[in-house]
């Protein structure tokens, strides 16, 4: 049973992560997979660590679908072992960023409002993984507006933000200024109430959460700067990171390329060098956003090698599982839609 | 409080029996490297457990580390002999 008071248990969860980890889908994995049907995608993973839930969902659903939930399903189910294992302050530590399902499921539900789909299809793409309980979850599934959907988060960290973002949306009819008030509540929240004088353990959360802010900023800036769209980049800026500050970013946003040097002088450069490479090369945003993931990812396992027993494997873990749902995803998807083997293989984000 | 340690202090120094006797230091010595094990044994016995939840093959191998820190008591009794 986890608690909140007593000590961490770095060992035991990090030898359970690490074990996990390894038997995640490698490079050899993901091709075979690409040369499968959907049918026989679905039959994989049933050999698979996904077997449980490929058969607790597989006289519901078929096909992709099937896949989909699936994964969604074992990625809630391996998320919640996390909070079961981790005691003390590793509990705290991992539970702050496994709100990210929360917002997660606060923007399914507001898009769900936004294109009126219905509430079963809601459902199905929720991931019970962070801290909402049953009841807030079935009061948001059960909002038919905007203004329903935001009173349903009443008493979480996303409720104060939405409010003050929803005029914005009425003025426009755009879910952007929504989903951007759940991400920057969600990563503002993530470095709230840490000690003033962080000893080393704490150090380690905040080194990791601010290279994925760093991260996070990173693409919003690309995204932006190649989009040539006429916003705000302030609007888009995430506190916390050590790359930029809130000028820079948006100074930044109109030069692409000097916005690709100031990264390579960055202490990200030296992992970020082929990314960049990548996007002068290509041009093309997908191939960057994705080798943006990779250079995350193997940073997030840098650091787990550096620091054995810290928080850092537990996050690293959390990032590969979620990049192989988004992979396998990918795959099933692109299969479907009769997409040659290249085009997917550069979907992929491949370590 | 100062004055009883300087007492203490100089009736240790003057008396010719050591203040702690020899077969004491050595049963000292063995508790405390137990001790110490134990400690270790903690951290890698949790470590193991992990490692064999996920995989039963990793038992014996989760033994043999797990009593690895044995040694060092094994190590310190020889100072039970010596003595």
């Amino acid at each position: 049973m986890s608690t909140k008071q007593g000590g961490s248990n770095y060992e035991y969860v990090t030898a359970r992560v690490r074990s996990r980890r390894s038997r995640l889908f490698d490079e050899d994995d993901y091709r075979k997979l690409t040369r499968m049907g959907t049918g026989e995608i679905a039959r994989f993973m049933e050999e698979s660590e996904y077997e449980a839930e490929m058969n607790a969902l597989g006289s519901r659903h078929g096909g992709v679908d099937l896949i989909e939930y699936a994964l969604n399903r074992n990625l809630a189910a391996n998320f919640d072992d996390l909070l079961r294992w981790a005691d003390g302050r590793l509990y705290d530590y991992v539970a702050r960023y496994l709100r990210k399902f929360d917002a997660w499921n606060v923007k399914t539900t507001l898009r769900g409002v936004y294109s009126e789909a219905d509430r079963t299809d809601v459902e199905d793409d929720f991931i019970r993984a962070g801290e909402f309980t049953e009841k807030q979850h079935s009061a948001l599934l059960d909002a038919a507006s905007m203004e329903e959907a935001i009173a349903a988060t009443r008493g979480t960290m996303f409720h104060g933000p939405l409010e003050a973002a929803l005029e914005v949306y009425e003025e426009s009819d755009e879910l952007v200024p929504l989903e951007n008030a759940i991400d920057r509540a969600f990563y503002g929240h993530l470095l709230d109430g840490l000690p003033e004088e962080p000893d080393r353990p704490t150090e380690l959360y905040i080194e990791f959460l601010r290279a994925e802010i760093d991260f996070r900023n990173l693409r919003n800036a690309f995204r932006l700067a190649y989009s040539g769209a006429d916003m705000d980049p302030a609007d888009y800026f995430i506190d916390g990171g050590r790359l930029f500050g809130e000028g820079d970013l948006r100074q930044l946003a109109q030069t692409p390329d000097e916005l690709a040097a100031r990264v390579r002088e960055s202490p990200y450069g030296d992992d970020l060098d082929e990314a960049l490479d990548a996007l002068e090369r290509a041009r093309s945003l997908i191939g960057f956003e994705n080798a943006l993931d990779a250079a995350l990812l193997e940073y997030s396992e840098q650091l787990s090698s550096r620091y054995p027993l810290s928080v850092c494997p537990v996050l690293g873990y959390v990032l590969a599982k979620e990049r192989e749902i988004d992979n396998i995803r990918a795959i099933a998807r692109g299969r479907e839609a009769g997409l040659s083997e290249e085009e997917i293989q550069n979907e992929l984000v491949i370590l | 409080m100062l004055e009883l340690i300087t007492a203490f202090a100089t009736f240790v120094l003057q008396s010719s029996e050591p203040a702690i006797p020899k077969t004491a230091a050595a049963a000292l010595a063995v508790g405390l490297a137990a001790f110490g094990a134990g400690y270790a044994e903690r951290g890698i016995g949790a470590a193991a457990v992990g490692a064999i939840a996920e995989d039963d093959d990793m038992f014996g191998r989760g033994l043999i580390l797990t009593v690895l820190p044995e040694t060092l008591v094994i190590l310190a009794l020889v100072t039970i002999f010596v003595v």
